[in-house]
């Protein structure tokens, strides 16, 4: 029966992502009202879900929820066309266009992969030694740190051009987190 | 379904207006890394959507084992001490204890000879039979460690679910028309473009899913990596320092002979404590020792968190907890990830929303691979055989799953690891017969077949069985899902607006 208090509440969810749906169809007068009032639904099937279903636990089935069925009207509004009459649309914009060169690939793949998951290690260690906070939660932190880091570098060096200026910060960044880690040298 | 819709009259964009160059940048960095990681992320998405229902498949492969909605502590006692008697010198023994995703008591322990198996119990705590699910083991080992060796498997999933996160920050940087195009979802039409809607809009509805999912799946899979950095700079290495922090009261390993610990009276001393909590595994280690102890994991209703461990010694004294819902915000947060990268916490309409919104995610990692081959091919340079293989790859996966599953039941001996690879590889292997369109269709319907199935020898091997009534509801999901991938098909053969 526990997961039935989350059904409850998704109905105030849909309701929001319909608001939000109408008020995407729809560009008139009522618009910037649907608008809010669509994320208004939302946030209160959130809101609404703390106190029925607990302060951590409530918002994270609302969200799955609100998810799902936001995706089920996507799904409902899908627009058929034929495969041979093309409908006229905006360019989209294409990736930009590198110069292939081998050490620079390799290169790229060094910053995103091997260093920056170092610098983010660094970063994420030298939080959890040297934060201040209960030492479990500065490990946890510093833990939970080392993927979200890790991942925010891959995707900065894998867009910037300046791949030597990536390769600086990197090393810099890993430098000082684990030299501010071996300084302070214990929990 | 809509009917092509009149333009819409211009409005202010809300969103932010990116400079094109910066999203060129972020589209090619997004690129790259989605085609280096696709075909691991793919594989990661579908597996960890199916391991959600981990629990119930179970209970669907073997089925006659007793259902049990509680227990007492003298029958938890009595499965624990007959097991121990199979191998007195076990190191240690994993009690689990019945709980709504998994009504069973079991026992796992290992043999003389170090093989290691686990045990069902009645409701008196007498062994009944050996728990015999292969497949269940298998996808859900396929999910956390791809079946490699040591730690390598959970850090290559560590490491995709880090390249998952950060396609997801660059997908949404190099996505200005995130409100422009918030409900569009065009079928049919410029291939490209079809792509890009699927692609676009299941990556930014469901966000909150992909980026909970992707950040704490990242973490556990990492965690041994971070611990054992963590330990070399802190603790000289010994990772075991770090473990302890989380583990609560220490009990001194003391080798020395002592009676067995009675489980049933330290399970019994913490229910009295907590008459309203449930209690779902018990960790015996060192049975028989002096320095033997207990670890028991209480589960809180109504919470996100994992749950509470609580050590007990040899003389079933509670020592303290661990402090998982002591108040600590990091504990709080390491309780909760389990359970929220799964799933398993707000009953079965979050787990059908996280299977839904997996495949979800599956689909997007699909898409976009999809959409390159599909941009190569507007500008005049088609990959024909990348397309087919990464068709063929996909929809290897559904047929895999089904023929393994088969395979489990009609002899469970064979690995299951074994038939998914060669199923595969033999799925994939069509790639160079047919077309894109031809490989996708006909390993739908090979997908469908077999999910149908695997359904039918299920029911074959335990009609006229006392059976745990999930099974046929698992039964019946797979002919939905069979059912599904028929009409897919169907849809596909019909050209839009026919």
């Amino acid at each position: 029966m526990i997961g039935l208090g989350g059904l409850a509440i998704a109905p105030l969810a849909l309701g929001g992502a319909l608001l939000l749906r109408r008020a995407w169809t729809h560009a008139d007068a009522r618009r910037p009202w649907l608008i809010a009032g669509g994320w208004a639904l939302l946030a209160a099937a959130i809101a609404a879900s703390v106190p029925f279903l607990g302060a951590a636990r409530g918002p994270s089935i609302i969200l799955a929820l609100a998810s799902t069925v936001a995706l089920a009207v996507v799904a409902a509004g899908v627009e058929l066309r034929e495969a041979k009459r093309k409908a006229p649309r905006e360019v989209a914009l294409e990736p930009s266009d590198r110069r292939r060169v081998a050490w620079r690939g390799w290169l790229r793949g060094f910053l995103a992969g091997p260093l920056g998951g170092a610098a983010a290690m660094a970063v994420g260690l030298a939080v959890a030694v040297c934060f201040p906070a209960e030492v479990k939660t500065r490990l946890i932190i510093g833990g939970m740190l080392v993927p979200f880091l890790w991942a925010g570098g891959m995707a900065w060096t894998l867009s910037d051009d300046k791949i030597l200026r990536a390769l600086a910060v990197l090393v810099g960044v890993t430098v000082a987190g684990f030299g501010a880690v071996f300084l302070k040298g214990s929990l | 379904m809509h009917a092509p819709q009149p333009k819409k009259p211009a409005g202010k964009p809300i969103w932010p207006k990116i400079p094109a160059p910066f999203v060129r940048a972020m589209l090619a960095g997004h690129s790259a890394l989605g085609l280096a990681f696709a075909a691991l992320i793919y594989l990661v998405c579908f597996t960890g959507a199916v391991a959600v229902f981990t629990n119930e498949f179970n209970r669907w492969e073997q089925p006659t084992a007793p259902v049990l909605h509680s227990v007492t502590p003298a029958a938890v006692g009595a499965a624990f001490d007959e097991v121990l008697a199979k191998n007195p010198k076990a190191h240690d023994l994993f009690i689990r204890m019945p709980e709504p995703a998994l009504p069973r008591l079991s026992v796992h322990g290992d043999d003389a000879k170090g093989g290691e198996h686990t045990w069902f119990a009645d409701a008196s705590g007498k062994i009944v039979a050996e728990q015999r699910t292969p497949w269940s083991n298998f996808q859900a080992k396929l999910h956390t460690a791809l079946h490699l060796p040591g730690s390598w498997g959970f850090f290559l999933v560590g490491l995709t679910g880090v390249a998952l996160l950060s396609s997801l920050v660059s997908g949404v940087l190099s996505h200005p028309r995130v409100f422009k195009d918030a409900f569009a979802f065009r079928w049919g039409g410029s291939k490209r473009l079809q792509e890009a809607d699927l692609h676009n809009r299941i990556s930014v509805w469901g966000l909150p899913f992909h980026v909970v999912v992707s950040l704490t799946g990242a973490f556990l899979g990492l965690s041994v990596l971070i611990v054992g950095v963590l330990a070399m700079v802190v603790f000289d290495g010994d990772r075991e320092k770090v473990f302890a922090l989380f583990s609560g009261p220490a009990v001194a390993d003391d080798p020395r002979p002592a009676p067995v610990v009675d489980v049933a009276k330290g399970l019994a001393v913490l229910q009295a404590r907590h008459p309203q909590a449930g209690f779902n595994y018990i960790f015996v280690e060192h049975p028989g020792e002096t320095g033997q102890h207990l670890t028991i994991n209480r589960t809180t209703p109504g919470k996100l968190s994992r749950g509470e461990l609580f050590i007990v010694d040899g003389n079933a004294k509670v020592l303290g907890e661990a402090g998982f819902e002591g108040g600590n915000v990091g504990m709080a947060i390491y309780a909760s990830l389990t359970p929220l990268h799964f799933g398993w916490f707000g009953g079965w309409p979050v787990k059908v929303a996280y299977f839904l919104l997996g495949l979800g995610l599956t689909a997007v990692t699909a898409s976009g691979v999809a959409i390159w081959l599909a941009r190569r091919r507007d500008k005049g340079r088609p990959a024909p055989r990348w397309e087919r293989v990464w068709v063929a790859f996909c929809w290897s996966q559904p047929l895999a799953y089904g023929v393994s599953a088969i395979v489990a039941l009609l002899a469970p001996s064979a690995p299951p690891v074994a038939v998914w690879g060669a199923t595969t590889l033999l799925a994939t292997a069509s790639a160079f017969l047919w077309t894109p369109r031809t490989i996708s269709i006909r390993l739908r319907l090979a997908s469908a077949v077999s999910l149908v199935l695997a359904a039918l020898v299920h029911l074959g091997l335990n009609t006229g069985h006392v059976v745990d009534p999930v099974a046929w509801i698992m039964d019946a999901s797979l002919v939905l899902g069979a059912v599904a991938l028929a009409v897919s098909v169907k849809l596909t053969k019909t050209p839009a607006g026919a």
